[in-house]
């Protein structure tokens, strides 16, 4: 990968440092002590059964859930939970916006504004919460839409084109914040399965330019070839971190290993 | 026209009152209708209290008892006014065009209420998420992305408080406002002639509605641009 050609220098730099987040919803203890840290270019796969925590881990992370307890620490930046007694935590919200704007997020079902055309989903965020003047907003959306095969649907609704298509545009979307990290929450999961290869394609296309990248799948395929580190969660805890090799190769822990032997 | 005897252009003119109070009341309404639904999904407490009784009070009245509460209830406080400044004087009685709109929106309002906080509602969850996370929110968010969701989803039922509305209208005369009812019974009465000109009345009412119903057909196809049809 380009980011290797500065020879010396250390490998990663620090993009993300998520530690001991725990996230409880009533009773049910969701994320207990989950840490995580990005470097850049770095692209960390983390896969596990449905409820495991790994949907509810990314969205503590771009702080759409507010986790119980932990530290977040982006772009060197530490974030505020506050807490008072038993209430639960809350965030500083300008801190949150500013965070946020920094980080990209693709969603399951997408999300695309169903009242704007895919052009307009692109630009409206960079336009009202960076400032983007305009024209210079439409031209990097026309050439994010054409990095991603669609700048031909550019003019369309998000209704009137496919799941796969949807997800591309939305990859767009978030690239379009010039993002620091990308986070993806099972970017494939909601699509029929012969329209998950373009959306996975758009991905590595990513992982290669050096984009720095945090990925909920169930495809371990993506997660094998693209990742530079897979975690497996298990019932709110991290039960096996490493490199690809590692973890689909040879995994140390038994619930992963019997995880693996039921989805590959 | 003969069959008018000469009250062709009264009635014009009525019907051009009752446009324009409807107009008036419509604009004055849904700014009601916002906040109305704004504060029965606020997270305050006294706010969702207050939006809950607004629009129950609206729609547990009679249209007619509301249009005479605040325009007798607005002269009383006026008069009541006026002779805090000048002890000795007289009634001041509101103007029945600004009771009747003013009574219109509220009615107007407290339907709208409903439906907007309906249609808020019905936004998919995943759609403000992502509003969220790209940082589309407060004030910009609600702008670009709340609204102009919840209007696809409130448009069909505005459309139809606003037909009823234009109707409506047929209650101020009662005030005293000259709007198309009124004028149509002055007709009336002056050349015992009831059935042609409330006929003729009836037949401006359904055009009325006509115009309408095709102008909304129009909205509703364009804020629906993008929906999947069929």
């Amino acid at each position: 990968m380009n980011h290797m050609d500065s020879g010396a220098a250390p490998a990663y730099r620090p993009v993300l440092a998520a530690n001991g987040i725990r996230k409880s919803f009533g009773a049910l203890e969701v994320l207990s002590d989950v840490s995580l840290s990005a470097g850049e270019h770095q692209v960390i796969s983390m896969i596990g059964a449905s409820g495991s925590g790994k949907s509810t881990f990314l969205r503590c992370i771009n702080l759409l859930e507010v986790p119980d307890a932990g530290s977040i620490t982006f772009e060197g930046e530490t974030l505020e939970l506050r807490r008072r007694g038993d209430q639960p935590a809350t965030l500083n919200s300008r801190q949150v916006a500013r965070i946020r704007a920094r980080m990209g997020m693709v969603f399951q079902s997408f999300n695309l504004w169903a009242h704007l055309t895919v052009l307009e989903n692109v630009t409206i965020a960079p336009i009202k919460v960076l400032g983007v003047p305009k024209a210079a907003a439409v031209a990097r959306a026309e050439e994010l839409l054409a990095k991603v095969g669609m700048y031909d649907k550019r003019n369309s609704y998000p209704a009137h084109i496919s799941g796969g298509q949807q997800q591309r545009c939305a990859i767009a979307r978030a690239l379009a914040m010039e993002p620091k990290l990308l986070l993806f929450d099972e970017p494939t999961s909601a699509l029929d399965p012969e329209l998950v290869g373009e959306v996975l394609r758009v991905m590595q296309l990513l992982a290669e330019e050096g984009r720095t990248m945090i990925v909920v799948t169930h495809e371990m395929g993506f997660a094998r070839q693209v990742s530079n580190e897979v975690l497996f969660l298990h019932q709110g805890r991290i039960e096996e971190r490493g490199p690809p090799e590692q973890v689909f190769g040879a995994p140390r822990s038994e619930r992963c290993r019997q995880f693996l032997a039921r989805v590959l | 026209m003969d069959i008018l005897q000469g009250w062709g252009e009264a009635i014009a003119r009525g019907a051009a009152v009752t446009v324009a109070v409807a107009l008036m009341a419509l604009a004055l309404g849904l700014v009601w209708g916002v906040l109305g639904a704004l504060a029965r999904l606020s997270s305050s407490r006294i706010l969702r209290r207050l939006g809950t009784i607004y629009t129950t009070v609206i729609r547990g009245t009679p249209e007619l008892l509301i249009i005479l509460i605040v325009y007798f209830g607005g002269t009383v406080a006026l008069t009541a006014l006026a002779r805090k400044i000048v002890p000795d004087a007289g009634y001041v009685e509101v103007p029945s065009i600004a009771a009747g709109v003013f009574a219109l929106s509220l009615i107007f309002g407290g339907y709208a209420a409903e439906t907007i906080r309906g249609a808020f509602q019905a936004i998919p969850r995943g759609q403000i998420e992502a509003a969220e996370a790209f940082g589309l929110t407060g004030w910009v968010g609600f702008v670009h992305i709340r609204f102009p969701l919840m209007w696809r989803y409130a448009l069909p039922a505005l459309g139809n408080n606003w037909i009823s509305l234009v109707k409506d209208t047929s209650l101020i005369s009662v005030v005293g406002l000259e709007e198309l009812m009124r004028v149509s019974a002055m007709a009336t009465s002056v050349t015992r002639e009831p059935f042609i000109f409330y006929l003729v009345a009836a037949l401006v009412y359904l055009a009325l509605t006509f115009v309408n119903t095709t102008l909304l057909g129009w909205m509703e196809a364009r804020s629906q641009r993008g929906e999947r049809r069929g």
